[in-house]
């Protein structure tokens, strides 16, 4: 059982830092250029992956082969994903990224991993008050459950948006140009 | 100082890749891990912070230590975790764009090359980082790759809040780059 964990999550990591290395998601003037509204490439590549598995993961869930675990929505989610904005802002690299740049030989990054883990661990530290604060008033369901609509009435507006962003982007500014 | 793009995958190959992954990891996840769960990086890390946190006797009932060790799925998240630094290895090694560094060429250019201020930005990045995934329960991976399109509201406040304040953040560090297509 363990064994198969091991080499399944090995197997899903290795593929996941190869893709996001190869499409170059993990360079440090493409997640700024990005901050900066100057880059779409990553933007691009997010909303690809975002579009294709909304739409597979609501078919197969659909068929009963899937299933959906949507997040819950707490403040945790604003104040928690504020705090991760800044520190990717300052950082030009999140979580996942920053793994693959440790096997790329980006040593700074090596220091950001401990820095990760000393934040997890001060949040650890602070669980009692964070939790009677922020993350009492859960909302569970996804938005269709909230909008009251069936699932698709969602996705495919979701899916035409995000592939009108796409195509605006594309058109409009080039993933090869100097910004920096 | 231009981004060497010539050897990169085209986004649209990329991001059809981790959507594969994506939906694969779906199916075998409740296979093998017990648990239903798509697959994250910050839980990883998280197993981590939650093993060194286990070896203070006070910390043993801690709830967020706890979970972080305890759940099914957190050796397979540590090995995730650990095959992207693999698999970013890989692509550096095959691809023949391996380029090792100590800090951002970017950085240098505008920052200057003096490592101190540019490692003391990294630490208390990094802790805002480790902070914020916690608290966000997920990373861009967890939140965005994975919440958006599970059609979370939770994650789409997430996911939102990382850019906002991101945004903010680079317009503070690179006041002056005024490159695009209108010329630089």
């Amino acid at each position: 059982m363990t064994a198969i964990n091991i080499m399944f999550g090995l197997a899903v990591g290795f593929i996941f830092g190869y893709v996001l290395t190869r499409t170059g998601i993990t360079k440090y003037p493409r997640v700024m250029g990005m901050l900066l509204l100057k880059d779409f490439k990553i933007l691009k590549f997010m909303l690809t992956a975002v579009t294709a598995s909304m739409i597979l993961f609501h078919l197969f869930g659909d068929l009963g082969l899937l299933k959906l675990v949507p997040k819950n929505l707490d403040w945790g989610k604003l104040v928690g994903g504020l705090v991760f904005g800044t520190g990717m802002g300052i950082l030009g690299y999140c979580p996942g990224t920053m793994a693959a740049r440790i096997g790329q030989g980006k040593r700074e990054s090596i220091f950001a991993a401990f820095g990760m883990l000393l934040g997890i661990f001060i949040y650890a530290l602070m669980i009692k008050p964070v939790k009677a604060g922020l993350l009492s008033t859960e909302i569970s369901g996804d938005i269709s459950v909230h909008l009251g609509v069936n699932h698709w009435l969602t996705i495919i507006p979701a899916a035409v948006v995000f592939a009108a962003i796409i195509t605006f982007f594309d058109k409009k500014f080039d993933d090869d140009r100097h910004i920096f | 100082m231009k981004v060497e793009s010539s050897k990169e995958w085209h986004w649209f190959a990329g991001g059809i890749a981790v959507s594969a992954l994506s939906v694969a990891t779906h199916f075998i996840f409740p296979a093998i891990a017990g648990r239903n769960y798509p697959f994250g990086i910050t839980e990883g890390y998280g197993y981590i912070a939650g093993r060194f946190g286990r070896l203070f006797p006070g910390l043993a009932d801690n709830p967020a230590i706890r979970r972080f060790t305890e759940k099914p799925d957190a050796v397979t998240e540590l090995f995730i975790l650990v095959g992207v630094v693999i698999g970013g290895y890989a692509a550096s090694r095959l691809s023949g764009t391996r380029a090792p560094e100590n800090i951002p060429a970017v950085w240098e250019k505008y920052h200057g090359k003096n490592p101190i201020k540019r490692y003391l930005l990294v630490l208390v990045g990094s802790v805002l980082l480790g902070y914020g995934a916690a608290l966000a329960s997920g990373c861009t991976t967890g939140n965005i790759l994975q919440g958006w399109a599970h059609l979370s509201p939770g994650s789409i406040v997430a996911g939102a809040s990382f850019f906002a304040a991101g945004i903010v953040v680079a317009r503070i560090l690179y006041p002056r780059v005024r490159g695009g297509n209108d010329g630089d």
